[in-house]
């Protein structure tokens, strides 16, 4: 294996851009994993869209250093095929055909005459548009056509798919269908998704990049940035905590009640045979012993609290996980 | 700034092009301009030519000439032999267009306008319609091209469409790509414009010269083409370098319209500036730049001439491309 096998799918290091007098990027500092699904989290300006527009090539940062695939930063002759994207609110040609679009976009990336009639078909059954590969793409709807950007970010192999916002304006049973079919992609390929839906990036992402203003703010495995591994939450029905049998059960760990939300939280540190489902197996046992009843239990903090509980601005940057 | 198969890819786009062109209101939009003027104008020209042809032919006429007997002395033993009309000028009844042709007044158009003998004696010699349909053409074509080229490039980059590309091949593909397609457009849609032109006169004018008209209209093609070809190249230029179609289509237009001042110009101050000056030799230098600069010698028998004009032509295709290119490769798409 090569080094450039080993290396990240995505490596940014302190990449700076900036619009005028607006810094859209100050230093950023992410990496991505080969075969891993990559949640990019970021309130609106955050700097999503310009991140993916330079690993993509489309913009020159200002500053620092961006790494394809091992490989350098965005290169045609190099990363011709590797490396596909949904842009967001990039737009395909109104005028011909889906099938037409997808054999063009196909074609160029390298696919094969003899292959790209069944590659095309593949697309568009994976996409649900089998029924219209012959309607000009100005006759879909909005949600139809972001499921074309989506299926062209699939064509061929590649490496790396960057999805810019990939669910926006699906419906419900589309957008499930979406996720289903990213979270397949799992070890086959790294997949970077940026998305305002922090539930559906905590159901199909592995990793997740916290940014905000340009920077990054937390990044590492769900687990790791939800402190799935960290804290256990177990909400009681009304009525009384029985906390003293709880902490003489786990004697080394940090226990809180929270009284008006009827929330227990146990914060651990995980050790070899002492992982979080011993954790909860002792406080659930002692909560039954003791007759108090249980509503729910959930192993950190959800990825939308995560987000919420972030400093927003100023925090120094966290540098990424190395795992 | 090229892929791995340049040439491949470089006819991928031009293909895409092509289909796009002809299913969108680009190629639409640039048939409807130009053929409606040349329909116009070769209406108009026959029109005229119609209405002129009574004061410019010839009259039939009838030339006494006498028998080889009719020869010596008149004597009561020899008396004239009676007046036969004399052959046409011409083996067959002149065409209208040859008659108008050969009328003093176009003659006098031409040596008015052109001062070269061999250039006026080889238009006589082309269907005066091939000429009038060349004069439209290179007046109207850098306008219509502008027009509708301009916006190929820019209007990938205003609906960001060129991101769905530019991750599958080098940009300066796409760009060569692009501009093949519009100059394959451009050469079908001018040859099919020579045929509107011929099919209009063949309707028009009796006793039609289909041959000398086909073979005017494909000598000059290559010819116009070369024309159009450099004014692509400015399209391309503007449209790689806008974000949006009104500003590529505005800075198209402003930029003929500027090398035509460049060209005007030029003649302007090379009138009255010593031909040896340095200032006249800047603006030659400067005047090159423009394709208007070459247009007259477009109209010229001699190869040497319009072959070293259609070669400049060319040339500035390859410039004004490369300089796009150029700010192209830098620039965010």
């Amino acid at each position: 294996m090569t080094a450039a096998a080993n290396s990240p799918a995505l490596r940014l290091e302190g990449v700076g851009k900036k619009y005028g007098s607006l810094q859209a990027l100050n230093g950023l500092n992410l990496e991505v994993p080969r075969g891993s699904i990559f949640g990019l989290v970021g309130q609106n300006g955050a700097g999503k869209t310009t991140t993916f527009a330079i690993a993509c090539g489309f913009l020159k940062p200002d500053c620092g250093a961006v790494h394809l695939l091992g490989d350098g930063p965005f290169n045609a002759k190099r990363h011709r095929g590797r490396i596909t994207a949904l842009p967001q609110d990039a737009a395909l040609g109104r005028d011909l055909t889906l099938e037409d679009q997808l054999t063009y976009l196909g074609r160029l990336q390298g696919v094969t005459h003899a292959k790209i009639r069944g590659e095309v078909d593949r697309i568009l059954q994976l996409v649900d548009l089998t029924d219209r590969a012959r309607h000009r793409t100005k006759t879909l709807s909005h949600g139809m056509l972001r499921r074309l950007g989506i299926g062209q970010a699939f064509l061929g192999d590649p490496e790396l798919v960057l999805l810019d916002e990939p669910t926006n304006g699906l419906d419900p049973r589309q957008a499930h269908e979406i996720r289903q079919f990213i979270a397949g992609q799992r070890g086959r390929r790294a997949i970077v998704v940026s998305s305002h839906n922090l539930h559906e990036l905590e159901t199909i992402c592995d990793h997740v990049a916290l940014i905000d203003h340009g920077r990054l703010m937390k990044s590492g495995t769900i687990s790791e940035v939800t402190g799935r591994n960290e804290e256990i939450q177990i909400v009681l029905a009304a009525g009384p905590c029985p906390l003293d049998p709880i902490r003489a059960a786990l004697p080394t760990d940090t226990i809180e009640w929270d009284e008006s939300t009827q929330t227990l939280k146990i914060r651990f540190v995980v050790q070899p045979g002492r992982e979080a489902e011993d954790i909860i197996a002792i406080a659930l046992r002692v909560l039954l012993d003791n007759h108090a009843r249980v509503s729910s239990v959930a192993r950190g903090q959800s990825l939308e609290r995560t987000y919420l509980d972030m400093p927003s601005g100023h925090a120094p940057p966290v540098l990424p996980s190395t795992n | 700034m090229f892929g791995p198969t340049p040439l491949r890819d470089i006819f991928l786009v031009a293909g895409f092009e092509l289909r796009e062109m002809t299913r969108s209101r680009r190629a639409f939009l640039f048939a409807t301009l130009y053929f409606l003027v040349a329909a116009i104008g070769s209406f108009a020209f026959i029109d005229v030519l119609t209405r002129v042809q009574p004061l410019t032919a010839p009259p039939p006429f009838f030339r006494q000439r006498r028998a080889p007997a009719d020869l010596g002395p008149r004597t009561p033993a020899n008396p004239p032999a009676p007046a036969i009309p004399a052959a046409p000028a011409d083996t067959s009844t002149p065409a209208q267009s040859r008659l108008f042709q050969r009328g003093s007044p176009f003659r006098d158009l031409l040596n008015s306008s052109v001062t070269d003998k061999t250039a006026v004696d080889f238009f006589l010699s082309m269907p005066p319609i091939t000429l009038f349909h060349m004069l439209i053409s290179l007046t109207i074509l850098p306008f219509v091209i502008m027009l509708t080229s301009s916006e190929s490039i820019a209007q990938e980059h205003q609906l960001r469409g060129i991101r769905f590309v530019a991750l599958r091949t080098g940009r300066g593909e796409f760009v060569l790509g692009k501009v093949l397609g519009q100059a394959v457009t451009v050469a079908l849609l001018t040859l099919l414009a020579g045929g509107i032109c011929m099919a209009i006169a063949s309707y028009k004018l009796q006793d039609f010269e289909f041959f000398p008209t086909l073979s005017a209209l494909l000598l000059f093609w290559p010819r116009l083409f070369s024309y159009c070809a450099a004014f692509l190249g400015l399209a391309a230029l503007c449209s790689m370098n806008s974000s949006s179609t009104v500003a590529s289509r505005t800075f198209s237009i402003v930029g003929v319209i500027f090398l035509w001042a460049v060209h005007h110009d030029a003649l302007l101050y090379l009138g009255t500036l010593d031909a040896t000056s340095a200032q006249a030799k800047a603006w030659r230098f400067l005047d090159f730049f423009s394709p208007y600069a070459h247009q007259n010698d477009l109209w010229y028998p001699e190869t040497s001439v319009y072959g070293v004009a259609m070669a400049s032509l060319a040339l500035l295709a390859v410039l004004y491309v490369g300089i796009g290119l150029f700010f192209y490769r830098r620039r965010d798409l």
